[in-house]
């Protein structure tokens, strides 16, 4: 008897071809852990051991590249923690580092993430030599009080100073991150907040309500948060005044000027594929040779991590081949996008056909939470106020 | 109260009861109340002091307390530690000479007493019996008395306490029988089983049936479970007589049981044991106790449910059951004790010191204990008092029923019947309640509360304007899968009345009512 190719399991994923490829870099240190903050990251004491860790990382970096070879990188994002509290010379050796081990594309969307109060016009200028292009910049408000109770190390003076050295040092492609729904706040005082972040001027904005999350110290002392009806009316004016600025709103809470959404944010919501290196950072890998999508965990605890890393333990790999595990996670992504994606990118990012989540889908029009149109999977603005509950029905 | 029923039947398999008392916490309620059914059986009753190595322990006390609170005599109770073994010789003595030899006969005919039945899903029915008379043997033929259905013994034995097999089982004897019995109702307890050989022997007394006093609706929450939930139930109820239920169908739940309870405690227990054993998914709606209403046409009818209450103006009077409760608590809470009491619409019957310790008498509407008041009992006296009770009358009074209305529609699962005085703070309670416990739909949901058509209390959910989260990135999409998950599976106990989903914890809101 002739042997048989094993067939691949009717119900589980299969892949054709393979998602574009971001690198995310995680440096988890700042000046002060902020209370609503539920990212890893940790307050810097003493010096910063930067090169050391920069090294690490391009250990970690060496041990994923058996999974991405000959894949082309599209963008790379150095997030945290505070990355802008690295030094030049750090940063440098960690870009050199990618470049020596990955393919980056021409012109690769390349961020990283400053807070200010740990700038400087030099350290801003050598991190654009080093062939940082986008900064996005942690500002959150420009009310001193609100940034007291936010917990935030600069003031507002600081804020616009970090805009106008990013801007001297050469950047245009810029992002502002802005939080609305503060606590105690009123309508007028977060729409006047946002009137002031527009004047700034960015390339792109990200405009998020405050939520308290698990594990920070604002769920463990919840303060007091605007009604129902005002935060209803900060969305409505305050989308109408970022629209009128010319901010097409292109995510749940990600507003650009033409031609400058966030490529690596994107690469994220159309289910793309990104290596995670640094402590506690997360990777998605599609394994086309196993039908699965891999998701990789690294170590949170920086010292452990800077010890362990690139060896087996520093990592932890979960293999995701549950069709509906796998659906519910592209449809957590693409629809929050406005314009939702093209419905062949279902098939092709997530290896399932589309009738995998042909009845929910459905009821989902039938509730006009999605828009009725075969060619795409794009959620109505309705159902993007509710998303969650538009999601379950796909759980 | 809530074990009586077991107790009883356990005691009727023996000669002899110990009364254990705990050297350092005295007498309690229920040591009171089972050492009386002893008595009544016509049991020996030895007392023993246990725990006496505890640093607490003060036997003596405990001794005047058994003779003050019990009536019995206690100056030769022995004291011993059960844990350190102290004593326990001197124990075992001590039931030899004390407790008298089993009568009846191993030369008369067979006559065993099912004390016990629970089902095996592996052998079937397993039967824990006392032989009365006579001897059963394996691989002998023997016939159930009250269905007069013939079986051949597969195995016998006894606990101790690990099961042993044995070949036969004498007069005297307390052992376990097993009998190829499929069908679940085919070895009731209290039955008697005689020899096939000679079936013409008389059954023995069995048990009183006992009335169950506290009633709950159950519904399974997901409606396919109806078949498995009615089978769970006749499997328990196969040792637990105790346990009543009759099908029930409401407007708001669908298909279920009203089911029958001794007490609060018994059905916390079959509660459980039904989500647990048998991995059902119940909504329980609020305790209520029997009412027996007399009518306007000459009739008295039994109301187990508030639902079926009939309209007021049907109605002469409203009967409502009346415990007497014996209470025992140190005298620091004594006060605490009456004030509880006494907001639980009690009168005082009886108080009695010994020691420090005090028993107290008050006659109670048992729908007032049902609800909250063992716990309520606990938390003032800070766990030291104790409590147990017995059905004296039913008795008049203002009752009305309160209706809960959601989004207009009345849900009869949450109707209950109180006292007039002060049943608008009731109300008002319930609805501020429901109104935590339900979650925000996509449309406001109005909840009142009504007695007949006079609202007495309002409140709205307010619809959720939106559920989305803020942000997410490349770490959080398993996290935030998971939590969708969660959510969901939630919603899954969650029960849909109308357009309105109502989580299980709603339907006891009258239980959170009575609290603070």
């Amino acid at each position: 008897m002739i042997p048989q190719a094993t067939a691949p399991t009717a119900s589980g994923p299969i892949f054709t071809a393979l998602p574009p490829l971001s690198l995310y870099v995680h440096l988890p240190w700042c000046v002060r852990k902020c209370p609503y903050c539920d990212f890893n990251s940790y307050e810097a004491r003493g010096p910063l051991a930067d090169i050391e860790y920069v090294d690490a990382v391009l250990r970690d970096l060496r041990s994923e590249l058996p999974n991405v070879q000959g894949r082309q990188v599209q963008t790379v994002f150095i997030g945290g923690g505070t990355p802008s509290l690295f030094s030049a010379a750090a940063i440098e050796r960690l870009l050199r580092g990618i470049t020596a081990e990955l393919t980056l594309v021409r012109d690769a969307e390349v961020t990283l993430e400053a807070n200010p109060g740990a700038v400087d016009a030099e350290r801003f200028a050598a991190f654009r030599t080093a062939g940082v292009n986008r900064l996005s910049i942690g500002i959150q408000s420009l009310r001193d009080e609100q940034l007291r109770v936010l917990g935030r190390v600069h003031d507002k003076r600081e804020a616009r100073r970090a805009v106008e050295l990013a801007r001297t040092a050469g950047f245009t492609n810029i992002n502002l991150d802005f939080m609305y729904a503060l606590p105690n706040d009123s309508a007028a005082g977060a729409l006047a907040d946002l009137a002031e972040a527009i004047e700034l001027a960015p390339a792109h904005l990200s405009w998020y309500q405050l939520t308290l999350e698990p594990n920070t110290a604002f769920e463990r002392r919840p303060p007091p948060l605007p009604a129902d009806e005002v935060v209803a009316e900060i969305e409505s004016r305050g989308r109408s005044l970022l629209a009128s600025a010319g901010f097409v709103r292109y995510e749940i809470s990600a507003y650009s000027q033409r031609a400058h959404p966030s490529a690596h944010n994107l690469n994220y919501w159309q289910f793309g594929d990104y290596v995670g290196v640094g402590a506690g950072a997360h990777g998605k890998i599609t394994l086309p040779a196993t039908q699965a999508i891999q998701r990789r965990a690294k170590t949170r605890n920086p010292r452990t991590y800077m010890e362990t890393a690139g060896a087996p333990e520093a990592c932890s790999a979960q293999r995701l081949t549950e069709p509906r595990a796998i659906a519910l996670e592209f449809l957590l992504n693409a629809l929050r996008l406005v314009e939702g994606v093209p419905q062949q990118c279902f098939a092709e990012r997530t290896g399932l056909p589309l009738e995998a989540i042909a009845s929910p889908r459905s009821e989902a029009i039938d509730r006009g939470w999605l828009v009725d149109d075969p060619a795409r999977l794009q959620a109505t603005p309705a159902g993007r106020e509710v998303l969650n509950r538009l999601l379950e029905l796909f759980v | 109260m809530d074990f009586s029923y077991e107790v009883s039947r356990s005691l009727a398999a023996c000669e002899g009861a110990l009364l254990v008392v705990d050297a350092g916490q005295g007498v309690e309620a229920q040591s009171v109340a089972n050492c009386y059914t002893a008595i009544e059986q016509g049991l020996e009753v030895v007392p023993v002091i246990n725990k006496i190595d505890l640093p607490t322990a003060d036997p003596d006390r405990v001794i005047t307390q058994i003779e003050d609170i019990i009536g019995i005599e206690a100056t030769d109770a022995l004291r011993i530690s059960a844990k350190t073994g102290l004593g326990v010789e001197d124990l075992l003595e001590r039931i030899v000479e004390r407790i008298p030899p089993p009568r009846g006969s191993e030369e008369a005919p067979l006559q065993a007493l099912i004390i016990d039945s629970w089902f095996d899903s592996y052998v079937g029915v397993v039967s824990l019996i006392r032989v009365m008379n006579g001897v059963v043997r394996k691989d002998s033929k023997v016939i159930v008395h009250s269905t007069q259905r013939k079986y051949a013994v597969e195995r016998l034995g006894v606990f101790t306490p690990r099961p042993t097999e044995r070949e036969e089982l004498r007069a005297g004897e307390v052992g376990f029988l097993v009998a190829a019995i499929r069908e679940i109702d085919a070895a009731p307890v209290g039955d008697t089983i005689v020899d096939a050989g000679v079936p013409n022997v008389p059954a023995l007394p069995g048990f009183a049936k006992i009335q169950p006093r506290v009633f709950a609706g159950m519904f399974p929450v997901e409606s396919d479970d109806y078949e498995n939930f009615r089978e769970a139930l006749q499997k328990l109820a196969l040792n637990d007589s105790s346990l009543a239920f009759e099908p029930e169908v409401s407007a708001a739940l669908g298909f279920g049981m009203r089911c029958g309870f001794l007490g609060l405690l018994h059905m916390e227990i079959v509660q459980e044991r039904l989500e647990r054993h048998y991995n059902l998914s119940l909504i329980t709606t609020a305790p209520t106790v029997v009412y027996e209403v007399k009518l306007q046409n000459g009739e008295t009818i039994k109301v187990e449910n508030p639902a079926d209450l009939p309209e007021p103006h049907k109605i002469i009077e409203i009967r409502e059951p009346i415990i007497l409760a014996n209470i025992l608590v140190p005298q620091e809470y004594l006060g605490a004790v009456i004030q509880l009491c006494i907001e639980k619409r009690g009168a005082q019957k009886g108080l009695q010191y010994s020691g420090k310790q005090v028993q107290l008498e008050f006659e109670l509407p048992l729908a007032e204990v049902v609800l909250d008041f063992f716990d309520r009992l606990k938390s003032v006296s800070r766990g030291y008092a104790s409590f147990d009770y017995d059905f004296l009358r039913f008795e008049a009074a203002p009752l009305v029923k309160l209706d809960i209305l959601i989004n207009k529609d009345k849900v009869d699962a949450m109707a209950f019947i109180a006292h007039r005085d002060g049943i608008e703070r009731k109300g008002r309670k319930i609805v501020e309640t429901l109104k935590d416990v339900i979650p925000r739909q996509q449309f406001e949901v109005a909840i009142q509360a009504a007695i007949g058509s006079q609202i007495v209390a309002r409140s709205t959910v307010k619809a959720y304007r939106k559920d989305v989260t803020a942000k997410l990135y490349g770490g959080d999409v398993t996290r935030k899968r998971k939590l969708l998950e969660k959510q969901k599976a939630g919603k899954k106990r969650m029960k849909q009345v109308g357009s309105v989903e109502i989580p299980q914890e709603a339907f006891l809101a009258v239980l959170q009512a009575d609290k603070k």
